[in-house]
């Protein structure tokens, strides 16, 4: 290629970026540029609400700056809608009574195929609205020095949220550093068992922080967390959790573009970015055999990259199939999609799953998410 | 001694009613009808009519019409405290950057301040278009007739705002000129350019390179908004308006960490 010539000053982050308009004008045309843009911006952050912090007047206070809680939004449309597909259901009937012999299938037609699951989580979330730039100030400790809220990227919340964990469940976060996911995890209060694993003990030290900084002595020590390649985990302890969850290594596409630090696309780290796919695959695979039989498995990059994604979640299915005899298939999660599309952008063509697209007036992402169960 | 007495004009010794009549009958003799002259008498009383007269006299040598000249003093009313002489002096050295006739007008109606800036201002600001982006005596006098305004720029931005565009878009003088660059306040050719760029819709040409996709300059800058986001971001004005703000922000942190590192 023309710039080989001078490739050693390359920064990491440009590399990237001709990766991406490479691959990604192909695939995406022209809403590339739109996310390209939103790469390049400063994302925008979620305050995930601390429920072990007292702190009862930190709702206020994000209120009083007009940021709002995505999640229990969502749950109130979830709730209406619910109402409402119950109501047009009841009308159905009637009509289908007093209608001619065809009246059934009208009705059917007519309701939405499948009512909203409710978005029951103790789970709280903050954001400012779409178009708002204001940033959240940096958490503060309540009088036992546990942190109010934890910034994050607010798309990071779906995939706990498409995990969905009842109370008792026995949940396993497979690659749980820094911990973000892990802490929202504990936030539903409905963990039986949380088994948190990273294979890198430097990160793993970040988790240990999160979890002295956020949660009391007595819930940080129902937290196993450990450091073992996730790809060996089923053959420690196979079929035995509720939900798992996935969120893989990937090529971090926001990081990417911004910091070199870091980077998976530096040069000398090319063969390990070629094999992430492998390295995904293998992960989900190990976190299927790690969920008992109608246990759910939720899979998570932050790419755009459908050989990250789709991909790895069709080879899974397969795999799982032929190889461990395992049926799974991925759950239709296009209501997630309706309940916060007042939050997020979603993609519209994702074949499975469901993908959040960064975009300048909500920053967010990007966030790929899918739901397998296991049969 | 009672030449200079109260209700005196002092140097001539001569009343003010009678300092004003021959200040009117001057407007007059000039072509100024009773009621322009009545407006100028009205602006700045303080200064005296001869002065007002003065310096409607020096507009009118630039070519401004009665009205125009009026206009202008009633505008800029900073022009009435300018000696004639700097007026004369400046008017010249204008004309000499090639900003007469027509354009001295222009000049004069649109940037009036350049005739009451210290002159160095203006010489600095000229010396920085003619050594350090190197216009050729030409294209500064397209430049100087198109965006009379520069002579009004403080010399560093300015050239930062050249070398904005030559170094970071990669553009040469001779489309700069062609596309009145300098009229575009900066910050805005700066929101244009990275959104363009950022969309990858926009590339700093490789040392060497001469043919590139990006825009022209013009279509950059002269394109109304609207258009500019429909035509050439492909973008909607949310989106445009977010990244202005963010932009905004990028910048001002950009220069607190500068002034934190110059500190340190
Ligand atoms: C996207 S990050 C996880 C982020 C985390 N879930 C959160 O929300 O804060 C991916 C993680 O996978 C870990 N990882 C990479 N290879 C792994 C492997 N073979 N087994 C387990 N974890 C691995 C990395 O150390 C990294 O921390």
């Amino acid at each position: 290629e023309k710039w080989a010539a001078t490739a050693p000053r390359i920064p990491a982050t440009r590399l990237a970026l001709h990766h991406f308009d490479t691959n990604y004008s192909l695939q995406l045309r022209e809403r590339w540029p739109a996310m390209r843009a939103s790469l390049l911006c400063e994302q925008k952050y979620g305050a995930l609400v601390n429920n072990f912090a007292c702190a009862d007047h930190v709702a206020q206070e994000l209120e009083l700056h007009n940021a709002t809680d995505f999640v229990s939004e969502a749950a109130k449309k979830a709730q209406s809608l619910l109402q409402g597909s119950a109501a047009e259901a009841e009308k159905g009937e009637s009509t289908s009574q007093d209608g001619p012999g065809g009246g059934r299938t009208v009705t059917q037609a007519g309701t939405s195929p499948l009512p909203p699951a409710p978005v029951s989580s103790n789970i709280k979330c903050y954001t400012f609205p779409r178009g708002d730039i204001t940033r959240f100030r940096p958490a503060w400790p309540d009088t036992l020095g546990l942190l109010s809220y934890y910034l994050m990227d607010a798309a990071s919340l779906l995939p706990v949220l498409a995990l969905n964990v009842q109370p008792d469940d026995f949940v396993l976060d497979l690659c749980a550093a820094p911990g973000g996911k892990t802490l929202a995890l504990l936030q539903t209060g409905a963990c039986g068992h949380l088994a948190a694993n990273d294979v890198s003990t430097s990160r793993t030290k970040r988790l240990y922080q999160i979890l002295n900084s956020y949660v009391p002595k007595n819930v940080r020590e129902t937290v196993r967390v450990t450091s073992y390649d996730g790809r060996d985990w089923a053959e420690l302890e196979g079929g035995t959790f509720h939900k798992v969850l996935v969120d893989v290594p990937c090529t971090t596409d926001r990081h990417s573009v911004m910091e070199t630090d870091n980077n998976i696309f530096h040069r000398r780290r090319t063969k390990e970015r070629q094999m992430l796919p492998m390295l995904q695959l293998q992960l989900l695979m190990a976190g299927i055999l790690a969920t008992k039989p109608g246990g759910d498995v939720v899979y998570s990059t932050c790419s755009l990259s459908p050989l990250q994604n789709e991909y790895v979640i069709e080879r899974a299915i397969e795999i799982a199939e032929t190889q461990f005899n395992i049926m799974t298939h991925a759950e239709d999660l296009s209501h997630f999609r309706m309940l916060f599309q007042d939050t997020f952008s979603f993609s519209s063509d994702c074949r499975l799953g469901e993908l959040v697209l960064p975009h300048l007036t909500a920053n967010f992402g990007p966030m790929y998410f899918c739901k397998l169960r296991r049969a | 001694l009672a030449a200079s007495g109260p209700g005196l004009c002092p140097r001539r010794g001569c009343a003010p009613e009678e300092a004003a009549g021959e200040a009117e009958a001057a407007l007059l003799a000039l072509g100024f009808s009773r009621a322009q002259a009545r407006r100028l008498r009205g602006l700045q009383p303080r200064l005296g009519p001869r002065r007002a007269a003065a310096a409607a006299e020096q507009l009118l040598l630039l070519g401004l019409s009665a009205e125009a000249a009026l206009g202008l003093l009633e505008r800029s009313p900073e022009l009435l405290r300018a000696a004639e002489a700097q007026l004369k002096e400046r008017a010249e050295y204008l004309r000499r950057l090639g900003l007469g006739g027509g354009h001295l007008q222009r000049v004069a109606g649109r940037c009036p301040q350049v005739f009451t800036l210290p002159r160095r201002r203006m010489e600095a600001a000229v010396r920085v278009l003619r050594e350090k982006c190197l216009f050729t005596a030409e294209q500064l006098t397209e430049v100087l007739q198109s965006c009379p305004g520069v002579l009004l720029e403080e010399p560093g931005s300015l050239q930062y705002h050249f070398q904005y565009a030559y170094f970071r878009m990669g553009v040469r003088q001779k489309e700069m000129v062609k596309a009145r660059l300098f009229r575009t306040p900066f910050a805005e050719l700066r929101n244009r350019h990275i959104f363009l760029e950022r969309r990858g819709l926009y590339q700093t040409p490789l040392k060497g390179q001469t043919q590139t996709n990006n825009p022209k300059l013009k279509e950059v800058l002269h394109l109304p908004e609207k258009e500019f986001l429909a035509n050439l971001a492909r973008a909607t004005p949310e989106e445009y308006e977010v990244f202005k703000k963010l932009l905004a922000r990028e910048e001002e942190e950009e220069e607190e960490k500068e002034e934190e590192e110059e500190e340190e």
